[in-house]
């Protein structure tokens, strides 16, 4: 084969079919560049080596084992791993692909430069080039093997798992093996299976309606007590501010472990308080009837959420230009219409993303719920769904998980929840400013 | 001299008001602190008034002297500071990466990560311990430390991404020209301009840890292995309640959460407000 380069940049499509043909072979052939041609070399040789496991994998995957009663427990096929292996693969596989795809493009942007240079670049030249090219390279490899093994391969599984039947009594590896079984769990959950639909009806409902009222609860809260411990004519402020920052101090563990026990119905502090002050004649069931309950979940949230928005509303408030307050008194505005008309809006405006982002962390907000009322009170189809008067989906999604063991359906529920928050996340993402910058 | 009147008024019952909010707020906290000290176990047996049933220091040295407490605080320690530290790094130097070169793929690696945010992490906790399970993370404190790590990178890295794009260029220029590396930009340059956002992302990662359930539980077995939470949790389940002992030892924990808040409510205030404005 000619390797002499043409300078007028004919010869890109001869660059194009080596590189292609072998994995770094233009960067060897017309670049000399050995090294550089030698590492993309040995990715695809090991790659190739492991071929035939990469497709016994594939394989696995597919059929996510057969049955073999016969033989011991630990010989068995197990449907799980094996699902997790082919995904794993499927990930090397993809990485494989976008490091040829670079080593393609690397090769063609070499040519250019050649083309531009009439010549090719010494040796020492590349080297240090590579190595300041590759700066992006280590930088980002500890993020992108992290994020690929521990994120992105198990949400992968997860929505893999939606269409199995892996799931109690019939379906857990390594007694059985799991198979494919197409839309059936989105079936049963959409209207097929009666008790499952209203129960996720039911959830998917009071997970919205918590995770706004959650937010504007908080906010409204923090914003109100901000705006009122901002008057500088008020004593004591920096005590009360002090004072209303400790929930947000304390870990959300301890403190709606606290309330659980303080909230109890029979033994709880609050009723025997309100009972001895003769307030009350029986005990109130905080979290024991499914409306109160729901109430109480939202009251405690505020107790715990509104320190966040008080910190952050006070924080971008002192941005606000003085000139603006002093102006605003000047023509005789009063408080009220000073904050209606200047902090509220500008205060909105600055931390609009983070009331989102408020949303979107209550929609996945597990401990608020999972720790003061653990998803109860038991309503009319928990026995079968296992899911409660106050459980959200996320919540749910944990007692599916370790209580039933019915992974199928806590996979579609994960979806769900994917379903309602995609719209923020991209909302998130076109407000940011390198998207608006059109860097994109 | 009238509307001097009202506005006095007004400016005490805005203090009246207020001061309810605060034994709102407290209630719990002093009932918690009252608990710690009170004789008895469960809560059914405390008075209601705190403080009203004597002080004692036994559930004190019965969580030093016959539960393994300075065992899952250690622990929860370590967790927490290597989850710290290792988002800081991994993350800022990715955060860097983003902002100042360009290469294939940036912009669907960016936008994917924006999408794995919104996911809890243990939606795929089956896939997660099996992958534990395969290189022996099972169990240990790293299995876990690595989970935290790989859930705080989609999120942190584009928060530090956002507050590198405002330094400007013209800064790790000037340094290239005198000679200095991209490692050597980054550490000395951008690592310190950045300060207040790696600050704020060093306390929010390490705080997590302490508070997280989930993922202890699933990954950790052994008894000296356990964090916080889980030995927190195991002294008010439905089978035993142990209030006092759990008090006790939430106080514990509490204390210096809630002096290192106070004492940096000033910095976290401004890195809240600046948190928000260059995102």
């Amino acid at each position: 084969m000619n390797t002499r380069l043409k300078e007028d940049g004919s010869s890109r499509k001869q660059i194009l079919i080596t590189s292609m043909l072998f994995m770094g072979l233009g960067h060897i052939v017309h670049f000399k560049q050995y090294i550089k041609g030698l590492f993309y070399a040995l990715f695809e040789v090991l790659i190739l080596f492991m071929l035939p496991t990469i497709l016994r994998k594939l394989n696995d995957m597919v059929t996510l084992g057969i049955m073999k009663p016969d033989l011991p427990v630990k010989e068995r096929d197990h449907s799980i791993f094996m699902l997790i292996d082919g995904v794993i693969v499927l990930a090397i596989l993809f990485i494989f692909v976008v490091v040829y795809i670079i080593s393609v493009k690397s090769a063609l942007a070499e040519y250019k430069e050649f083309c531009i240079d009439k010549r090719l670049k010494t040796n020492k030249e590349s080297i240090s080039r590579a190595l300041g090219k590759s700066f992006p390279i280590f930088g980002l490899a500890p993020s992108v093997g992290l994020i690929l093994f521990f994120v992105v391969v198990p949400l992968i599984f997860s929505a893999c798992v939606a269409f199995t039947n892996y799931s109690a009594p019939n379906n857990i590896p390594p007694n059985n093996t799991v198979d494919w079984v197409g839309m059936d769990n989105f079936v049963a959950m959409f209207g097929g299976e009666a008790v499952w639909t209203s129960a996720l009806g039911r959830v998917a409902l009071w997970t919205i309606v918590w995770a706004v009222l959650a937010t504007a609860t908080c906010y409204f809260g923090g914003l109100i007590m901000a705006v009122v411990l901002m008057d500088n004519k008020l004593k004591f402020a920096p005590i009360f501010r002090g004072v209303f920052i400790l929930p947000y101090a304390v870990p959300s563990v301890v403190s709606m472990l606290v309330w659980q026990n303080l909230l109890n119905g029979s033994f709880g502090t609050v009723n025997r308080t309100l009972m001895q002050l003769g307030w009350i004649d029986k005990a109130i069931p905080w979290l024991s009837n499914e409306w109160l309950a729901k109430f109480t979940t939202i009251l405690i949230n505020l107790w715990a959420g509104f320190p966040y928005f008080m910190l952050l509303v006070t924080g971008t408030m002192t941005a606000i230009s003085a000139d603006l307050y002093e102006a605003a008194r000047i023509d005789g505005a009063n408080k009220f219409q000073v904050f209606k008309k200047i902090t509220l809006p500008m205060v909105l405006y600055q931390t609009m993303p983070l009331i989102i982002m408020s949303f979107t962390h209550n929609i996945n907000n597990f401990g608020a719920i999972f720790f003061l009322t653990g998803g109860n009170p038991v309503v009319s189809d928990s026995t079968i769904t296992s899911a409660g008067g106050t459980d959200i989906l996320v919540t749910w999604i944990y007692k599916l998980t370790v209580n039933l063991m019915k992974y199928n359906y806590a996979s579609v529920l994960a979806i769900m929840i994917f379903i309602i928050l995609a719209p923020f996340a991209i909302f998130q993402f076109r407000r940011t400013k390198s998207y608006k910058e059109g860097e994109f | 001299m009238g509307n001097k009147v009202i506005k006095r008024i007004n400016l005490t019952i805005v203090l009246v008001i207020l001061t309810i909010f605060s034994l709102g707020v407290l209630y719990p906290l002093v009932y918690v602190v009252s608990a710690a000290f009170s004789p008895g176990n469960s809560i059914a047996s405390l008075s209601i008034i705190p403080f009203g049933d004597g002080f004692t220091l036994e559930h004190f040295t019965h969580l030093f002297n016959n539960t393994n407490y300075l065992i899952w605080f250690k622990n929860t320690l370590i967790i927490a500071l290597w989850t710290s530290i290792l988002t800081i790094i991994v993350a800022s130097l990715g955060a860097y990466v983003f902002s100042r070169f360009s290469f294939t793929m940036k912009k669907s690696m960016m936008l994917l990560m924006l999408i794995l945010q919104i996911f809890p992490s243990f939606v795929g906790m089956v896939a997660i311990y099996v992958i534990l399970l395969r290189i022996k993370g099972l169990d240990t404190l790293w299995g876990l430390v690595l989970v935290y790590l790989a859930g705080n990178i989609p999120y942190n890295t584009w928060m530090v991404k956002s507050y590198v794009d405002t330094i400007p260029k013209s800064l790790d220029e000037s340094a290239r020209i005198d000679g200095a590396n991209h490692l050597h930009i980054f550490r000395k340059i951008i690592m310190p301009i950045a300060r207040p956002i790696i600050v704020f992302l060093g306390i929010t990662s390490f705080t997590a840890p302490w508070m997280d359930y989930i993922f202890p539980k699933m990954i950790l077995r052994s008894a000296d292995k356990q964090t916080l939470a889980l030995g927190l949790f195991s002294f008010v389940t439905d089978k035993k309640n142990e209030f006092t002992v759990f008090a006790a030892g939430a106080l514990l924990v509490a204390i210096p959460f809630i002096i290192f808040f106070i004492i940096t409510q000033k910095t976290m205030v401004t890195s809240f407000g600046n948190a928000a404005v260059k995102e």
